[in-house]
């Protein structure tokens, strides 16, 4: 105790509390609790649910200080924790008791816990019912608000899809074909193909694409499903500019052109009605546009190697034509024509073309977009392999092969060789097909048959004519069978041998008529040796003689009957005009004279009287053969 | 014979001005980076939008390599060549590879530079190197995607581990391969001839586009072997 404290003497007030009060106004005081029933009060106070650990300190130090001096008192101590010790062992009796419940619950085999039914609460039905309304209306406006908003951007997309697609649904579609770019505050779209397709035709196609306020319905935008029969109404808020030089339709035509014939006077056929392109949405615009840039891409390629080629007539490339000669007297004219807008908005048509060829023109596209594939080099197996070479070119070198097949491969023709190639076959076939329709309308008597096969590439084309008479096609059919290649085409005849003829129709024509006539007397020669009848001579190769039409050839051969006693003369030349002559042995006219004396000298026989070959019965030349020589047969027999 | 020495002479000749005029490619220029398996598909993705061939399909390989060394005769550093073969292309030529040592650099150098020579060679080179002395290192099977762009090959590839019990079979084991990680390999190279620096610099700008999936950067191998 420090010197400054004071000493403070604590008591319970003296004062008693009133236990009753007589109707005379005495009060009659309650005994006041001796110093340890107080304890037993205050220890009856105790919460043990409530207090913690140190508040238990705390009233237990109290509990002892007064403890303490209730021990000093002089009351015999009658123990006060008493009624707390029981107390305590109570509880803990009955937490025992509910430990062990809650254990045996818990194992569901003796005792199962039930909910105990509590009393329902007091109802008050008005007031739920304004609770309950109260919630509703909040739950109501809040979907009320919902459903406006929703019925709002309905109507509007209702009134839209009518009129006109939003920008950014439209940049959408935009972007899923182009690539798009935001520069400053415009988009810049890119038309260059060359970065995903392997060309090295570097050419900035850039476009603009602008919302559209003025002019709404001139601007289309691309009908949504592909149906081409759906009219497209729409029309579009967002438009596409296409630089000047790409605008328009450009495409290659691709004809033919005999010297004779120019251009200029198709010239000036032009007709001077200029036409206006109609409004197409922006996809087909930019397609369009792509168009022209491949368009001009292919034209700067040939222009480029029409230049390089060496070819005996040298190609020209004036403005925006490319004449190559293919054959002597013929031109493949490639031109690049673009119909470009004027600047009042009308399109002029360019000269007409006269017979464009469009699978020339599909050749071109296809031979380019080869090219851009084939410089797309292929991706190394294994990967570690550079990047560079051709597979063939990466194999070169462990595959060991030789200096003449690497040259070789290192070889390849350029686009416009190849389009010429095509094109002199193309040329070539043509002038086949007309040879040989020609003769097959002329020669009726042996009949011509052509059979093209349809196995054929761009530059090669196969054909086999047969040449029979009718009703005789059993006894003797003559075939060639003619290759058409670019500039040269080989027949094969039927006794095997090759000729070459070059692009010359006329030589076509001369080896097909000499064909005729070899089948002709052929076709005899086998059908008398069916009727018993014997070749003695013949000859293929007589020359055409001093008669004007020089092509074919003339053939003959001498027929002897079996016995020996008829001669037949046949003589086919190239206009199927024949001349048949008749002799017999022995002569029937023989006088032995001064010089011949002897009577065997009659077998020789005299000579050939020509036979009116008009006025023979018969449907063609083998069937008056066969009816002649029938009938020369049987006069022996009487 | 004469004319046989000449062509030799002139072959030789050709060969040594090809080296001296600087157009063979000798030099790999790369850079690589890792990224786990579940993003694979998203870098596959932009790296199909970034690289040429738009129309083509995704370019797969299966590539089996193989490590030799040789030993000097003074026991110097061993000599390692690398044979790999690709096992889904079965008529392409092995390729027999020398890497040399890869060079750092400093911050300006943005690609790791390395030494490499590449050669295709005919299906007996293993036992061409046996034959030499070589001896097998290890060996390891790769398994991913390919790309390029310009000059620059992308490879996107897992490693699998060989299991050499299941060699013997048909197959060679190839079809029971174990991965090695759970993440994919991914390198950026260019070959080309030596004192073209400037490529590097765009490896680097390709290589920012990818960045947030996968960080290409060099990497030192002499540190991770040192490190802890």
């Amino acid at each position: 105790m420090s010197a400054n404290s004071t000493s403070i003497a604590m008591e319970a007030p003296v004062e008693m509390q009133i236990q009753e009060i007589a109707f005379d106004g005495q009060e009659t005081y309650a005994p006041s609790l001796s110093m340890s029933e107080n304890l037993t009060k205050l220890a009856q106070k105790i919460d043990f649910a409530k207090c913690g650990p140190e508040e238990v300190n705390k009233e237990i130090t109290e509990i002892n200080r007064n403890e303490d001096e209730a021990e000093q008192s002089t009351a015999p101590p009658i123990w006060p924790w008493d009624s707390v010790r029981n107390k305590l062992r109570n509880a803990l009796t009955e937490v025992s008791v509910l430990a062990d419940l809650l254990t045996i619950a818990k194992g569901k085999k003796y005792v199962v816990l039930d909910p105990v039914p509590h009393d329902p609460p007091e109802l008050k039905p008005m007031v739920m019912v304004y609770a309950r309304k109260k919630s509703f209306a909040g739950a109501a406006s809040v979907l009320l608000s919902g459903a406006e908003r929703l019925k709002n951007s309905l109507a509007e997309a209702q009134k839209n899809r009518t009129t006109t697609a939003d920008f950014h649904i439209e940049l959408l579609r935009l972007r899923q074909n182009f690539r798009l770019k935001k520069v400053n505050n415009t988009i810049i779209g890119d038309l260059s193909y060359f970065r995903s397709s392997g060309s090295k035709h570097i050419h900035s196609g850039t476009f603009e694409v602008t919302k559209s306020e003025e002019e709404p319905d001139k601007l289309l935008s691309p009908p949504c499903s592909p149906n081409p029969n759906s009219a497209n109404k729409l029309t579009s808020a967002l438009r596409v500019t296409v630089p000047g030089e790409l605008q328009g339709i450009a495409s290659i035509k691709v004809y033919f052109q005999k010297d004779q014939d120019s251009l200029y006077s198709s010239n000036l056929n032009t007709p001077d009605t200029a036409f206006s392109i109609p409004e197409i949405d922006w996809q087909r615009k930019l397609e369009v546009a792509q168009n022209v840039l491949f368009c001009k891409e292919m034209f700067n390629q040939l222009a480029k190697e029409a230049v390089q080629l060496q070819s005996p007539i040298p190609h020209v490339v004036v403005g925006n034509q490319i004449i190559a000669s293919i054959f002597p007297g013929v031109q493949l004219v490639i031109c690049l024509s673009h119909m470009e807008m004027s600047t009042d908005g009308k399109a002029s048509l360019p000269p007409p073309i006269p017979r464009h060829d469009q699978v020339l023109e599909h050749t071109l596209h296809q031979l380019l977009r080869e090219l851009h594939e084939k410089k797309n080099y292929p991706l190394p197996h294994p990967a570690s392999a550079p990047l560079g070479p051709s597979r063939k070119r990466s194999c070169a070198g462990p595959y060991a092969m030789d200096r003449e097949e690497f040259v070789e491969m290192t070889e390849s023709q350029t686009m416009l060789e190849q389009v010429i190639q095509q094109a002199q076959h193309t040329q070539l076939r043509d002038r086949t097909l007309c040879i040989l329709d020609k003769l097959a309308t002329q020669y009726k008597d042996p009949l011509i048959s052509v059979h093209w096969l349809w196995l054929n590439s761009p530059t090669y084309a196969c054909i086999k004519v047969t040449i029979f008479a009718q009703g005789y096609d059993e006894i003797y059919r003559n075939l060639v069978i003619i290759h058409v290649y670019d500039t040269y085409l080989k027949c094969i005849s039927r006794d095997g041998k090759v000729v070459h003829l070059s692009y010359e129709s006329m030589e076509l024509k001369n080896y097909i008529l000499c064909q005729i006539c070899r089948h002709q007397i052929m076709a005899v020669q086998y059908l008398a040796k069916s009727m018993g009848w014997q070749c003695v001579a013949n000859s293929f190769n007589l020359g055409s003689g001093t008669l004007i039409e020089t092509f074919g050839n003339a053939s003959s051969c001498i027929l002897v009957s079996p016995v020996g006693d008829r001669l037949i003369s046949i003589h086919c030349d190239q206009n199927s005009r024949v001349q048949v002559s008749v002799a017999q042995t022995p002569r029937k006219d023989f006088f032995p004279g001064q010089l011949v004396k002897e009577r065997k000298w009659e077998n020789l026989g005299n000579s050939f009287k020509e036979v009116q070959w008009e006025k023979m019965i018969g449907k063609n030349f083998l069937s008056k053969m066969e009816l002649l020589m029938t009938s020369l047969t049987s006069s022996w027999m009487q | 014979m004469a004319m046989a020495q000449q062509t030799v002479n002139t072959a030789i000749d050709s060969l040594t001005a090809a080296l001296k005029s600087n157009i063979i490619p000798n030099q790999e220029y790369f850079l690589q980076g890792s990224i786990l398996d579940s993003s694979v598909e998203v870098l596959l993705h932009r790296l199909r939008g970034l690289c040429d061939n738009v129309d083509t399909n995704l370019e797969t390989f299966h590539d089996h390599e193989m490590c030799f060394s040789i030993r000097g005769p003074n026991n110097t550093q061993p000599l390692q060549l690398r044979v790999r073969r690709s096992l889904d292309h079965n008529g392409m030529p092995m390729q027999l590879r020398y890497i040399g040592q890869p060079e750092i650099g400093d911050k300006s150098r943005p690609t790791v530079l390395r030494n490499s020579i590449d050669i295709g060679t005919s299906n007996t080179v293993v036992e061409f190197l046996t034959e030499l002395g070589c001896r097998k290192d290890f060996e390891y099977s790769a398994k991913g995607y390919m790309f390029r762009k310009g000059r620059m090959k992308i490879t996107v590839f897992k490693v699998f581990k060989i299991d050499e019990t299941r060699k013997m079979m048909s197959s060679g084991g190839f079809d029971a391969l174990s991965p090695l990680t759970h993440s994919y390999l991914v390198e950026l190279s260019v070959l080309a001839p030596s004192g073209q620096d400037a490529i590097a610099d765009d490896m680097r700008c390709f290589a920012e586009q990818l960045r947030p999936l996968v960080q290409l950067e060099k990497i030192d191998y002499k540190r991770l072997v040192h490190g802890p």
